[in-house]
């Protein structure tokens, strides 16, 4: 189910404000965030941005693509390597 | 056997039936149809005249609706999307998993398809 319009989309309120401060400093520095839950508005595009996967950080440039996508999205928090092999096991 | 827009061909079957034949077009869609084009549901689209015919063509393109290779190229284009952005449904489209979020431990059989065992080869 999505979200609901009249409440507007959700990004965390100190991220929000780094990112309005990024775009209008031309900033190339990435904006390190935990907030995976956050949603990728217009005024993201462009920056680059690094995701928390619970482990470290996912670095993502932001295109226009991605936007109304979540941060989390993009970045993935299992890393599956295939299943173990079993023939050198005795 | 008749044609609604260009490819179509519906059988011999009751009107709201028959265009569920046409991509895009389900049981609610059908039913709207043969009531906005005022036709008898229980009549046999092969009964149709030409004019019914492109009255109901006129109904699907005027209501704005995508059918057939508009609506699939639609689709096609979210995938493809999906997958050049790098997200995470992407990802899963791409390997033919759930993309919803569903356990794959059992299961998921429709996108994983017919069972192919892996793992453990016993050694002779």
């Amino acid at each position: 189910m999505s979200r609901s319009l009249k409440k507007g989309f959700y990004v965390y309120p100190s991220l929000w404000k780094k990112v309005l401060d990024a775009q209008q400093s031309d900033s190339r520095r990435p904006i390190r965030t935990w907030s995976r839950s956050s949603v990728i508005t217009p005024e993201f595009v462009g920056l680059n941005m690094e995701i928390h996967n619970g482990k470290s950080f996912f670095p993502l440039h932001v295109t226009e693509n991605m936007v109304g996508h979540r941060l989390g999205e993009f970045a993935l928090t299992r890393s599956f390597r295939g299943h173990q092999s079993h023939t050198q096991k005795k | 056997m008749p044609r609604i827009l260009a490819v179509e061909i519906p059988g011999n079957r009751p009107l709201p039936y028959a265009l569920r034949y046409i991509y895009g077009i389900g049981p609610t869609l059908a039913a709207k149809l043969v009531a906005e084009t005022d036709l008898d549901p229980s009549r046999r689209a092969s009964s149709l005249s030409e004019a019914e015919i492109n009255q109901i063509a006129e109904r699907i393109t005027a209501n704005g609706i995508r059918v057939e290779g508009d609506l699939r190229r639609e689709v096609a284009g979210n995938l493809k999307r999906l997958q050049a952005i790098q997200s995470y449904r992407g990802m899963r489209h791409r390997r033919g998993l759930p993309v919803r979020g569903q356990r794959t431990r059992c299961n998921a059989r429709t996108r994983k398809g017919k069972v192919k065992t892996v793992g453990i080869q016993k050694k002779a």
